[in-house]
């Protein structure tokens, strides 16, 4: 948006408003055209192929096929991707949360971080995915709550891990300052360590988006609601019925995108200042 | 008045004059301190850093007083603890030898008592703050209450001269710029004292010697003292009334230059024969270091 000036010559006020959105559109349609058009073609080659080599239906059905699904089945693929979706986010707010308020725990007593601290790392660092039968026995295969502990707990560690991190790491001039000011520890919490966390978590929240809704849906492969995309997934797969389950995989990928672009959103009203906010504003 | 007066230490200071100095009175105005005890009374101080590679002896007996309102520059190759020595001023390092009064106490009570504006080589801006908020954090700190802080901050940006880019974030600015935010923040709680560490040596020529104008006219302005390290002859000649020139291995004082140019200084002091006479007697005192 604004360009890091030279020298320190005032700027001239005009300059810096951020009131030149009038090409706004413009560029934005010029950055994504080439994307939508690859988009296309690759649908389109992507039919020419199946029908051209006479791929049969259960290996790849036509995009036109599968598009015609979501005519007769609309209803019941959207209901199972919101029931799953609600799973996932469900799920990511309990491990978001549960997440942060550790990793504010550990900024409080070092004893808390340096003891939780290898395990959480090494528990990130299993597939926790494979819990899933344990949890459906747990909390009962129908029951929301197995697919949501997956995922929170997926979620959990990442978002811990990473802002335990951003507690942590924060510039020693900038602690120098505070302490030049008679700072408490409380103030410094609240207004540098905390402030330092925020890319860090978000970063972390964005990778747990995704692996919220694979979480998910995986973990609905191991029996669950009937109502629910795995469920449905992998019945049709069962059934044959690929360009069914086709649908329902892009609707997951749908929702995951929804989902990553909305923690996005939220990313660069909350920390506009940013550098990887910036990056894409300056564009 | 009274405090200074009525404290039992008062005659012991007509003793030992500036060595002892009554304990400061609590004050609610920030003015100056209303003692004349040094703003800065170093005596032997030493500091040593322990580490797993061996000991590094960074200073040794330092001795060093600062009057109050003095602009006292550090000066010295790298390794000479002058930095060191700053950071010791504002209570950010313990001495492993020795005592440092500050406005008649210690360092560590005069960090409490705020009496420290610091400013290093980076910025060190808070990059989640705009530039009025980086300038409000002391006073947000220190619990006063918005329109105080606002009215201050606004005061200090206009200080130097930073009004029209209160609401910038600190990324969109320039370094200069940067640099004087940090020096409106150090400021904007009036402490009596301003611990300055290579604050322009990161700036192009230009640029610094902007600043070092600027830093003059706030200087002569607020009537602070100015503790200011750098490695830069022309820097520290033009800014000082005193130079401290530093030797290292260990660090230790070689000598102090007393600069008694005319203020206030100009460009055109950077051009009269008596800053170049100024320059050429610190540059001595350095090559003396550097020989021995």
């Amino acid at each position: 948006m604004i360009a890091a000036t030279q020298g320190n010559a005032p700027i001239p006020p005009d300059e810096l408003s951020p009131g030149h959105r009038r090409g706004w559109v413009r560029t934005r349609v010029r950055r994504y055209l080439p994307a939508a058009l690859l988009f296309l073609s690759g649908l389109v080659l992507w039919e020419l192929i199946v029908r051209v080599f006479h791929i049969k239906r259960f290996l790849l059905p036509r995009p036109t096929e599968i598009i015609g699904v979501f005519g007769r089945e609309f209803g019941t693929v959207t209901a199972a991707g919101w029931f799953t979706m609600r799973e996932a986010m469900g799920g990511f707010v309990l491990g978001a949360v549960a997440g942060v308020a550790i990793a504010l725990l550990t900024s409080r007593w070092t004893l808390v971080r340096d003891g939780l601290m290898p395990f959480a790392i090494a528990v990130n660092a299993t597939p926790i995915i494979a819990l899933a039968p344990i949890m459906n026995n747990w909390f009962g295969i129908t029951n929301p709550m197995a697919k949501m502990s997956i995922v929170a707990v997926i979620v959990f560690f990442p978002v811990m891990i990473n802002m335990v991190r951003g507690l942590s790491e924060v510039s020693p001039g900038n602690l120098d300052l505070m302490g030049s000011y008679g700072a408490s520890p409380r103030q410094i919490l609240r207004r540098v360590r905390i402030p330092n966390s925020l890319p860090y978590v978000f970063g972390a929240f964005k990778v747990g988006t995704t692996l919220s809704v694979i979480a998910a849906i995986v973990s609905e492969y191991f029996g669950g609601s009937r109502d629910a995309l795995g469920v449905y997934i992998s019945q049709q797969a069962a059934l044959f019925h690929f360009a069914e389950a086709w649908a329902a995989i892009l609707v997951a990928s749908f929702s995951g995108i929804v989902f990553y672009l909305a923690i996005v959103a939220i990313e660069s009203l909350v920390i506009p200042w940013h550098a990887s906010i910036r990056a894409v504003a300056d564009t | 008045m009274d405090g200074r007066y009525s404290h039992p230490s008062f005659v012991a200071r007509l003793a030992s004059a500036h060595v002892v100095a009554p304990r400061r009175v609590v004050r609610s105005d920030n003015l100056p301190p209303m003692t004349d005890s040094p703003a800065v009374a170093i005596s032997g101080i030493s500091k040593v850093f322990e580490s797993s590679s061996g000991r590094v002896d960074a200073l040794r007996d330092i001795e060093l007083h600062v009057t109050q309102g003095e602009f006292v520059s550090l000066i010295g190759p790298s390794g000479c603890g002058k930095s060191t020595l700053l950071r010791l001023i504002g209570d950010l390092l313990e001495p492993s030898a020795g005592r440092i009064e500050v406005n008649g106490t210690t360092a560590h009570q005069a960090r409490l008592n705020r009496d420290y504006g610091m400013v290093f080589q980076q910025a060190t801006l808070f990059e989640w703050r705009s530039v009025i908020e980086n300038v409000e954090l002391p006073l947000e700190v220190m619990g006063r209450d918005k329109a105080e802080r606002t009215e201050t901050a606004m005061a200090m940006l206009d200080l130097v001269q930073l009004t029209e880019f209160a609401e910038l974030y600190p990324y969109q600015l320039s370094g200069g710029m940067q640099q004087r935010v940090a020096i409106a923040r150090a400021l904007s709680f009036e402490p009596s004292i301003l611990l300055m560490d290579e604050p322009f040596g990161a700036l192009d020529e230009m640029t610094r010697e902007r600043m070092q104008a600027e830093v003059l006219r706030i200087w002569a302005k607020t009537g602070k003292t100015v503790v200011f390290v750098t490695h830069s002859i022309p820097e520290a000649v033009f800014l000082s009334t005193r130079v401290v020139v530093m030797s290292p291995r260990p660090g230790r004082i070689a000598g102090i230059v007393d600069i008694d140019l005319d203020q206030p200084r100009t460009d055109d002091t950077r051009e009269a024969t008596r800053f170049y006479e100024k320059m050429t007697e610190v540059r001595e005192a350095l090559r003396g270091v550097q020989a021995g």
